[in-house]
């Protein structure tokens, strides 16, 4: 799967909107809950790669933050996530550069959906995938601060 | 004249074992022309470097087999290579004098040389020669098929010669030995046959399941068209209620409204999103889908059940979702247990259970929902599958070889075909995939919920018919439908309850034992045989729907 185009899948998050009707702020207060477990999960995930660097820990973290981000819509957030939890279990060996990853990009991933190269098969070392894993964590916080500011605009308060 | 025609009729009776040697002898010829031969040529000792007899003269070796090949095989044999010579000296007894590869090494005729013996062929003892005979031949002709033996006086009459008679019998077949290979050839004629069978019993088998998929494909597509076709009548039908003035709160139209005000996007992203969605291709396989599209059938009874929510709804307030009419077909006060890690999606999950009016648990990993299991009963449970401590498949393993019947649902992101099917070897009921709507998890909840009674109601029904209170069963298998006082209006659908724990269980079972034994998951036979056994009920429950 390419990384979607829009910021928020708004048929998942409008659903979870409605049910603010008899119970207002639910789905505000569901938002920002997800933004401190982002956050946390962000530090977790940068801990585990200037320390104890284990892949297993880091596809765990990603698999956790896909879950939440994907159930609230957040699905450039969720591909993301899903891409460090394949990059941690070597389901996957590669990563689309960023000018691929940018918002609204116009440029179209080559050999898209596909992110295992058999050429490097999965003989790379830890080093390898814990590199790419750096480099999809940057895009999460990239990809986390597009979210925030969109669902701010939305909620039209600073979150 | 007479000896050949004596020895024809001795060789068309095989069993009196008169040997070609015999004959030979009783001719005068010797027999062993070849092993004079060879005595003569090592008597007079001519090629002392290539053959000679060794030091104690009871065998001669070959020092040169190369030398004895082109020099003295050429002049007085008619042998043209070294190992048709040996095949002779066997036919006459004599043996390779064998020896291991470190008494070759220090043998003083050297590495590669030939060793062969034979009791009567000794230095300088002609005589004893004449006790060396072909072994071979006795046996052969003896063993001889009738009409090969017939051909040979003839052949001998006009060529009195060794050789030839040998040439013959060595092309010829025994009789055994055709005996044995036309036994082998029906042998494998046989085995042929039964492979034969084995492989259009196979094709046989695999065409019926071919077309048992076939079907299953089939009424899976006939039952999204029936459903699409029902959803737009009873668009159909809202709208046209709309239009003369009824008030329809239609949270359909709501949704998509808000969903328009929302994003420019969300009507054309809700739509596709849906029906790719694997987890509702999987609803439709399993029994249970129906009612969704059953209240609003356009038959006769159509109308009074659309009356039925309506009614509710203008009455309270309108319940969310896109299939009104199916609320009114799911009881209030289901027991959920929700299995969870993620605080966002506790929250987002048990808001949506709420909404369709069950009581919701959350215990945080597999551990806890083992221990919490055990000592309370649900009505339903959903389960997260990677969790700390304990995965959710793990679980409900455990969890299966204490309770049979309680519906388990995993919830999860991984929709692989491998962790599907691991997941339902493990005993799990379904798969609900990440993320879901309100309405996956809505149609989830009437597949397993539909016919059932809310546990708390049957407490509550125990109690006012005097049964003895059960608290906390430890869930007996079948102790559920049973202990149902049938109350009158459900009597129908009771029936189906009772069919369908018993299912089921059986199916988690046979799902258990199997994940333990062989935990390597492959489509099992109990799957296929329980989809083939849902059919039936799917069938009937179509019918009873539409009665």
């Amino acid at each position: 799967m390419p990384i979607p185009k829009e910021i928020v899948n708004w048929g998942i998050l409008s659903e979870i909107v409605s049910m603010d009707e008899d119970d207002p702020e639910f789905s505000k207060s569901l938002i920002i809950q997800f933004i401190d477990q982002a956050q946390t999960t962000f530090e977790q995930m940068q801990n585990q790669l200037e320390g104890p660097k284990e892949l297993k820990a880091l596809a765990d973290l990603g698999h956790f933050l896909k879950g939440s981000s994907s159930a609230l819509g957040l699905q450039r957030i969720a591909w993301v996530c899903e891409r460090i939890q394949n990059l941690g279990r070597k389901k996957e060996n590669t990563l689309p550069e960023k000018e691929f990853l940018v918002y609204q990009s116009t440029l179209e991933i080559p050999n898209q959906g596909n992110y295992y190269d058999r050429r490097i098969g999965d003989d790379a070392d830890d080093e390898t995938y814990l590199a790419l894993i750096a480099r999809a964590l940057e895009q999460a916080r990239y990809e986390f601060t597009l979210a925030r500011g969109e669902l701010s605009s939305y909620y039209g308060c600073e979150l | 004249m007479n000896v050949n025609s004596s020895s024809g009729t001795e060789l068309s009776r095989p069993s009196t074992g008169v040997s070609m040697a015999t004959v030979a002898s009783n001719l005068k010829t010797p027999s062993n022309d070849f092993v004079r031969k060879l005595y003569g040529i090592l008597e007079r000792c001519e090629y002392p470097d290539i053959v000679r007899w060794t030091e104690t003269g009871e065998s001669f070796v070959v020092l040169d087999t190369g030398k004895f090949t082109t020099q003295i095989l050429p002049n007085h044999f008619k042998h043209s290579n070294f190992a048709s010579f040996v095949r002779q000296l066997n036919k006459y007894d004599f043996h390779k004098v064998k020896k291991t590869p470190e008494e070759r090494q220090t043998s003083q005729y050297g590495e590669l040389s030939w060793e062969f013996k034979h009791p009567f062929f000794t230095i300088h003892n002609e005589e004893a020669l004449d006790n060396i005979k072909r072994k071979t031949t006795v046996q052969k002709k003896i063993l001889l098929d009738d009409s090969t033996v017939l051909l040979k006086p003839n052949e001998q009459h006009g060529l009195h010669d060794n050789s030839a008679v040998n040439l013959i019998l060595a092309n010829s077949v025994t009789k055994d030995k055709f005996n044995l290979l036309k036994r082998r050839v029906d042998r494998l004629q046989k085995e042929l046959e039964l492979a034969k069978e084995e492989k259009y019993a196979a094709k046989l088998e695999f065409q019926k399941l071919n077309s048992k998929y076939n079907t299953i494909v089939e009424s899976l597509i006939t039952f999204k068209s029936v459903n699409d076709n029902l959803m737009t009548g009873f668009n159909q039908l809202c709208s046209m209620l709309s239009s003369r003035g009824f008030e329809v709160p239609q949270p359909f139209y709501d949704q998509m409204n808000r969903g328009g005000n929302l994003s420019k996007g969300a009507l054309n992203e809700h739509k596709p999103q849906k029906s790719f969605d694997l987890d509702t291709a999987a609803a439709s396989m399993v029994p249970g889908t129906m009612p969704l599209a059953a209240p609003s059938h356009p038959s006769g009874a159509a109308p009074g059940d659309l009356s039925l929510p309506l009614a509710h709804i203008t009455a309270s307030k309108p319940p969310g979702g896109l299939d009104t009419n199916d609320t009114s077909v799911l009881k209030e006060g289901f027991h959920v247990l929700l299995v969870e890690d993620d605080a966002v999606c506790i929250q987002l999950c048990s808001k949506f259970l709420r909404k369709y009016g069950c009581t919701v648990e959350v215990v945080t990993d597999g551990l806890s929902a083992i221990s919490t299991l055990e000592k309370f009963r649900y009505d339903l449970v959903l389960m997260d599958i990677v969790m700390p401590n304990l995965d959710g498949a793990t679980a409900t393993s455990i969890v299966r070889s204490f309770d049979n019947h309680t519906p388990i649902i995993a919830m999860t992101g991984n929709i692989e075909d491998q962790d599907l099917i691991t997941y339902l070897q493990h005993g799990m009921n379904d798969i609900l995939a990440k993320p879901f709507t309100k309405d996956d998890l809505h149609s989830m909840l009437i597949r397993y919920l539909k016919d059932r009674v809310p546990l708390v109601k049957q407490q509550e029904e125990r109690e006012r018919t005097g049964d003895p209170p059960q608290t906390q069963p430890q869930s007996q298998p079948g102790s559920q439908p049973q202990s149902q006082p049938g109350s009158a209006p459900q009597t129908r659908s009771h029936s189906i309850t009772q069919i369908r724990p018993q299912l089921q269980s059986h199916q988690s079972m046979q799902s258990i034992e199997e994940s333990v034994s062989q935990p390597s998951s492959t489509v099992s036979e109990s799957d296929v045989n329980a989809l083939i056994e849902d059919e039936p009920l799917l069938k009937k429950q179509r019918v009873q729907l539409k009665e």
